[in-house]
């Protein structure tokens, strides 16, 4: 198999309020896994997933689980450090959660931005859809209003328990990112010399040259 | 009094042959002897045929140590416990006349069994725990009590002892610092130190890990450990560069 010609590495970052089901999602998300014994993140946790995104492509996805509690809202602005997207998640059974929603964005924005000053790409997770209380999301439409309003380039219904909407959520974002990673070098393009559009000379070394 | 009574109570359990050897050391004894019904209703913890620990009290997990460690055998331990029960009845004494013989003592292991603090301020944490508390800890402190340790045979049970122990001291430490409420990297320190002695004792621990050994490390704007993580990340490495660019400092 060839080898593949281009890898990326981001770092995303998952934020959103207490026991909303993060560290559950990553768990699911990169050790197709799930289990109700699981601990409460403190500070901030890791974990690497590697995608294959195309035959010549691989992006790596450097997970970050930030914990929900407001008082890490302190840390958050040296977590945030050059991230290149991230997931917002809340509870479809807890509806203050979904009322924090707006304030994480707020605080991811307000700290963090892409080199060109513009903000991040956010995708909304509507966790625990599998407990049949989603009465927040049942109005797709308000929920697409929302996203619109708030900056979020998508919003997912997922659950980490059942498997739903993971991936799919992660490509939704790694998509975004890829795209908003060309207008980068777009932007920045005037002050870069190419060195393939300067005409190749064949020049001899200085040692030739000299004899 | 108290060493005494811990001490016949350490011997009655091993008597009864309750408890394995390892667990004459693990500072166990109440939930091994009288509390059948900690296990709960938890499916993963109930499929496991034998409760069997490791000598933390450990069923399995990412902490569970296994059989492989080495245990000291049954007489030496309770050695052990004499002398130490013996030293803590002459305290001053033995500090001041015989401290190098304290020190090793100490690095040969203090017996779990005797690991508890005297009570420092006797009703109080009654006091406390008769307070209301404030909701808003209540809430946060109740969501984290099934997520500490979930694989240890005090902690594996919802609405085990365990974690009832738990929320009492992360409850009453709330009512007893309002100023600092509660903050989740708490629970960790204080289930370990329940693993070692009971809910009153646990307390008065974690009082002073909080506000003796590491002030503001726990506090609303966790001021003591940003500090501390800024001197880290400036301190000179050996072997690498300046890490100023890679520094939190960097982004304030």
């Amino acid at each position: 198999m060839q080898a593949p010609h281009k890898e990326h590495l981001y770092k995303l970052l998952v934020i959103g309020d207490l026991g909303v089901g993060k560290t559950s999602i990553i768990k699911r998300y990169v050790h197709q896994n799930f289990s109700s014994h699981y601990r409460a993140t403190i500070g901030v946790d890791f974990a690497l997933k590697v995608l294959h995104w195309d035959p010549e492509t691989v992006v790596r996805l450097q997970l970050w689980d930030i914990a929900g509690q407001e008082r890490f809202g302190n840390m958050t602005r040296v977590y945030y450090r050059e991230a290149m997207g991230a997931f917002i998640v809340f509870d479809v059974t807890r509806p203050a959660t979904f009322e924090a929603v707006a304030k994480w964005k707020n605080d991811l924005d307000s700290k963090l931005t892409l080199p060109n000053g513009k903000p991040v790409s956010v995708v909304l997770l509507a966790n625990k859809c599998d407990q049949g209380k989603d009465v927040l999301v049942n109005n797709g439409l308000k929920m697409d209003q929302f996203c619109k309003e708030h900056g979020f380039v998508g919003w997912f219904e997922t659950s980490a328990k059942e498997n739903i909407n993971i991936d799919e959520a992660s490509r939704c974002l790694v998509k975004h990112i890829l795209a908003n990673e060309c207008d980068l070098i777009e932007t920045i393009e005037p002050d870069i010399v190419k060195p393939h559009l300067t005409s190749p000379k064949v020049v001899s070394c200085s040692g030739c040259a000299k004899s | 009094m108290r060493w005494e009574h811990l001490y016949q109570k350490t011997s009655k359990a091993y008597q009864s042959g309750l408890l394995p050897i390892q667990n004459l050391m693990s500072g166990t004894l109440e939930s091994l002897a009288d509390d059948v019904s900690s296990m709960g209703s938890d499916s993963e913890i109930n499929g496991l045929a034998l409760r069997k620990t490791d000598k933390y009290g450990f069923l399995g997990g990412s902490q569970y140590s296994g059989s492989l460690e080495s245990s000291i055998p049954v007489d030496v331990a309770r050695q052990r416990e004499l002398k130490w029960l013996e030293m803590f009845s002459n305290w001053d004494k033995w500090l001041s006349r015989r401290f190098q013989k304290v020190k090793l003592r100490c690095r040969k292991g203090i017996p779990s069994s005797l690991r508890e603090l005297l009570e420092q301020n006797p009703g109080k944490f009654e006091e406390l725990e008769r307070a209301p508390g404030d909701p808003k800890w209540l809430d946060v402190i109740e969501k984290d009590l099934h997520r500490q340790f979930p694989f240890h045979e005090m902690f594996a049970a919802r609405g085990g002892h365990g974690q009832q122990d738990l929320y009492r001291i992360l409850k009453a430490y709330t009512i007893y610092r309002p100023d600092e409420g509660y903050c989740q990297a708490q629970a960790p320190v204080a289930a370990v130190l329940l693993m070692h002695m009971p809910a009153e004792q646990a307390f008065w621990c974690l009082v002073q890990i909080c506000d003796k050994y590491l002030p503001g490390y726990y506090s609303a704007g966790l001021e003591a450990i940003q500090l501390d993580g800024e001197i880290f990340f400036c301190a000179p490495a050996p072997g690498f560069p300046a890490s100023t660019s890679a520094s939190p400092a960097a982004a304030h």
